[in-house]
């Protein structure tokens, strides 16, 4: 209990040091910080049919981010996120907290992209970041109940490395080295990360990307290629992401993998409400049947500020032991 | 209790917000790449759009208003060559009957426009509005001079403009009404600080 409370301290003085560091670094002139401070407060109820029981996750935080620049322009930025979360009665709970029931600060995204170096030279990011692959890499899914299986795929959605990207006249990419121990800033048992995207414009119609992923990770290495596409007419987007790979996650002997989602979305003309809805398929070597999954979304929002969030999973194959997965979930989250 | 007490007095010293995370902030860097190519970096200002802008829009622009994911905080980038201003970027979004339109807009020293690119336009007819012919009608003019170009209803666009646009008058409007916004809230908003700038 002692060393949990330690934990807990020492994880909030670093994180409020560093944003305190950060954000006393300069920005051009005196007539603006280019700071964004946002508090985010969500609560989710999540129904999980099979089990019989509810859980509800809560999450109150400050999101912030800031321009540095001098007197040639920006020389990078930072995004900072803390936010205080608590369990209740959450099974399974995630990695970083101890008990269903528990509470932790948790530090979500946190790094400073280096962006000033000339034309030829890529930005530097560092920091804790989420893993840059597949559809993930153009569409941030943070604290929202929109998901495309980032930490069940690879290991882990988000972790502490250096990474360089840009974006160039058609092209951008990511690449980046992480060191595998997920929401601590170290190397747990050789673990390590290689990952990384080549993808054309995000801002475009029609956009499609390439992605690698190389890891150890909770001991569990993992080899990943993947495709990933998206294609907006109107309010109607498609899009899908198709990974192979192979990974030693139970028998410590290399079992290949096959991942692919596929998603149709609409939106309003406002864009106050979306509609979604997911197919995902997984196949992995030695199972006698590949689970697929539904997965059927809204989010609307409210105001400016509240956005109100609905999503029900259901499993289509019928598993070998236990029952379908089916689990709805709704959030209301709200910023200032 | 106590963090929760911390984070409800946090509230009340901050601005509007929109609802996304600011790790989703995406420069529009290949854009003003493409506007200003000779630019050697970016200066980014960030200010907070609010409701008493947008009461300022309404008034300036009547039958307009700002779409609620234009209200928060909002960046307008200096493009810079070495320590030299050559330009302003401001982007903007448009509601229209094909989803949102988000149009780049660059602009001169003196608030007139100098180009544009598009960020977003799920529109057939988006090959239209990127052509030179009807980028034409909108460079080198202010916001005086674009508003000559709107019909009496303030929000569509007049039979001179709409003729460089063969069979687009509703595409033509929004870009047209995004020109307008996107002059009036740089000079209401960043006014002061690119005077300061250019000083």
């Amino acid at each position: 209990m002692m060393e949990k409370s330690m934990r807990f301290h020492k994880r909030v003085i670093n994180a409020v040091a560093s944003t305190l560091m950060l954000f006393a670094l300069p920005s051009y002139g005196d007539f603006s910080d280019n700071l964004r401070v946002s508090v985010d407060a969500s609560a989710r109820l999540n129904t999980n049919k099979a089990a019989g029981n509810s859980s509800r996750i809560y999450a109150l935080g400050l999101d912030t981010h800031k321009v540095f620049s001098n007197e040639t322009g920006d020389i990078g930025y930072s995004v900072g996120q803390l936010y205080f979360t608590k369990l209740s009665n959450q099974t399974p709970f995630p990695f970083m907290f101890d008990s269903s029931d528990d509470q932790q600060f948790i530090i979500r995204e946190a790094h400073i992209n280096y962006t000033a170096g000339p034309a030829w030279l890529p930005n530097i990011r560092v920091g804790h970041f989420t893993l840059p692959f597949g559809l993930e890499e153009s569409i941030d899914t943070n604290g929202r109940l929109l998901d495309y299986n980032h930490g069940k795929n690879l290991g882990t959605k988000l972790d502490w490395g250096i990474g360089f990207n840009k974006v160039l006249n058609n092209l951008q990419y990511n690449v980046t080295y992480m060191m595998g121990g997920k929401d601590d800033p170290k190397i747990v048992n050789d673990s390590y990360i290689y990952v990384g995207r080549l993808g054309s414009l995000d801002h475009l119609d029609f956009i499609m990307g390439f992605s690698f992923l190389d890891a150890k990770i909770d001991n569990i290495e993992r080899k990943r290629l993947a495709f990933d596409w998206q294609y907006y007419w109107q309010t109607w987007g498609l899009m899908g992401e198709i990974a192979f790979g192979k990974d030693n996650k139970t028998t410590h002997q290399w079992l290949k993998e096959k991942y692919s989602l596929l998603e149709l979305s609409k939106t309003s003309l406002d864009e106050q409400l979306k509609i979604y809805g997911q197919y995902i398929l997984t196949d992995r070597e030695n199972d006698t049947n590949t689970q697929q999954l539904v997965n059927i979304g809204l989010s609307y929002q409210i105001n400016t500020q509240l956005e109100l969030s609905l999503s029900s999973r259901r499993q289509l194959n019928t598993p070998l032991a236990g029952k379908k997965q089916h689990l709805l979930r709704v959030q209301l989250r709200y910023r200032y | 209790m106590k963090v929760i007490i911390f984070f409800m007095l946090s509230m009340l010293f901050l601005p509007t917000a929109y609802a996304e995370a600011y790790c989703s902030l995406r420069d529009p860097v290949s854009q003003i790449r493409q506007l200003y190519p000779q630019k050697t970096n970016q200066l980014s200002i960030v200010k907070a759009v609010d409701n008493q802008t947008r009461k300022q829009v309404q008034l300036a622009l009547p039958r307009n208003d700002l779409h609620f994911s234009e209200l928060g905080k909002h960046t307008l980038y200096v493009a810079m060559k070495n320590t030299k201003a050559l330009g302003y970027v401001h982007v903007r979004s448009e509601q229209s009957k094909w989803g949102l339109v988000e149009i780049v807009w660059a602009i001169d020293k003196d608030l007139r426009i100098q180009n544009f690119a598009c960020q977003r336009c799920r529109s057939p007819k988006k090959a239209i509005i990127e052509s030179d012919l009807f980028k034409k009608a909108f460079i080198g003019k202010n916001l005086q001079e674009l508003k000559t170009l709107l019909n009496e209803d303030g929000l569509t666009a007049n039979i001179a403009l709409v003729d460089n646009a063969n069979n687009a008058p509703e595409l033509t409007s929004v870009v047209l009404r995004s020109a307008l916004k996107t002059l009036l809230i740089t000079d209401l908003l960043w006014g002061k600080e690119l005077k300061l700038l250019n000083h």
